[in-house]
């Protein structure tokens, strides 16, 4: 059995089954925008934002019955940065994260009914330079090891922490800035928009940026462009299965134009750590497109399941680690968010 | 005493329900008391800055109000559903 909650710019869903039986409930909180769902430890999370009433967190034991919480993370009252959207949650078997927009990091110690922000990063102190993104400017991805935290945050760059959060690095050698041409290679400015890495060895990190497909090796010191075998280099999503190693994404044809080059939806792999890139398998429609995949509506469970969705409202599956791929249940509103529960 | 009223879209935010009675004599002082039995409404309503959240309108007695705005003993505040989006 499969449940994959559905993100979608009005409400959430849920879709539960297994093959060509599948069940959909919801709309959960309808006339919000969900961005983000997580299970933490048996309680579920889901949070909503809205551009008029600000962003909120519920919390369920059973997916049915829902509670908001009291004090969602929010920046200081008299501050003059807004709390957009939770736009992920991570839990790492300990804590609790949110990455948010405006751009910042909090963290829950109690399944997500309290929150702490993380100042380290938060105050940082290029701050005043960081600039947002088509998307607004967002942290949206974070990554937590012995070996250190990452996060990804648009259009600044990817951060490290060597301390457990009290202090963090920019880490982009190796990739291009969108920030201004003909300056000098600026400190902020580079607009990664998903990461992936090893959990055996968590310094090996993947990298779908603006500008391209990259990998580091030493925990984002130096990055190296492996596009070879993509037919774009833009896209949002980067997935490795931890299972198998398999790296997955989904290839957009542009910054400019951000839907399947040639109409063509695929996902594509690697086998190889990003050396080589083909299409993922079978499945995938005959007809045009025109849909995009974005960031966070990409998920799977490190053991061959993988789901995504579009900006057409399609939720599609592989559960042979991306050999075949089916489309599920109905045509939803815009999916920015799925996860596997 | 005066009685908030949300809008349905709030009602997953309220344990409630969407009609609060509530005391105060001014708009600040009614949504404080509302927050206090309510508080996930607060940042729903409210901004980082305190004030009423951008492009969120509440009416007294059918009068657009700011939250140093009288509100009398038997005020209906109504917040409105956001008219505006796709």
């Amino acid at each position: 059995m499969t449940r994959i909650a559905v993100g979608t710019e009005k409400g959430g869903y849920l879709l539960e089954g297994s093959k060509d039986d599948w069940e959909v409930a919801g709309p959960l909180f309808p006339g919000w925008k969900v961005s983000a769902f997580a299970n933490v430890d048996g309680t579920y999370l889901a949070a909503v934002g809205s551009n008029w009433f600000g962003v909120g967190i519920h919390r369920s034991a059973n997916l049915e019955d829902w509670e908001p919480i009291d004090h969602p993370p929010a920046w200081p009252e008299g501050s003059d940065r807004e709390m957009e959207l939770i736009w992920r949650f991570h839990h790492d078997g300990n804590r609790l994260w949110a990455a948010v927009a405006h751009a910042g990091l909090f963290t829950s110690d109690d399944a997500g009914i309290t929150w702490d922000p993380v100042d380290g990063l938060n105050e940082h102190r290029t701050r005043p330079d960081w600039q947002p993104g088509f998307g607004g400017l967002a942290a949206h991805r974070i990554l937590t090891s012995d070996a250190g935290i990452w996060v990804a945050i648009s259009a600044v760059g990817v951060f490290r922490s060597d301390d457990g959060g009290s202090s963090w690095q920019l880490k982009n050698d190796g990739v291009g800035s969108v920030a201004a041409v003909g300056e000098e290679r600026p400190e902020v400015g580079y607009c990664v928009h998903g990461l992936a890495n090893d959990p055996a060895d968590p310094r090996r990190i993947w990298r779908q940026d603006h500008l391209g497909m990259f990998r580091t090796g030493d925990g984002g010191d130096s990055w190296e462009r492996i596009n070879n075998g993509l037919p774009a280099d833009f896209g949002f999503v980067i997935w490795r299965d931890g299972g198998s190693g398999r790296l997955f994404t989904i290839p957009l044809e542009s910054s400019e134009n951000r839907v399947p080059v040639g109409g063509s939806l695929r996902a594509y792999r690697s086998d190889d750590d990003g050396e080589h890139w083909m299409v993922a398998g079978t499945g995938w429609p005959g007809d045009p497109q025109f849909t995009g995949v974005l960031r966070a509506a990409f998920d799977g469970d490190h053991r061959g399941k993988v789901a995504f969705g579009t900006t057409g409202g399609e939720v599609w599956l592989t559960d042979d680690n991306g050999e075949s791929w089916n489309r599920l249940g109905p045509r939803f509103p815009r999916i920015g968010a799925v996860t596997l529960l | 005493m005066p009685a908030v009223r949300l809008p349905r879209v709030l009602g997953s935010a309220a344990r409630a329900g969407l009609t609060h009675e509530v005391e105060g004599t001014t708009l600040a002082a009614a949504l404080d008391r509302l927050f206090a039995g309510e508080p996930a409404l607060r940042p729903h309503l409210l901004d980082e800055s305190g004030e009423i959240r951008p492009h969120v309108l509440i009416f007294v007695d059918g009068r657009r109000s700011a939250l140093g705005d009288s509100v009398g003993p038997d005020s209906e505040i109504r917040v409105l559903q956001a008219a505006s989006g796709g």
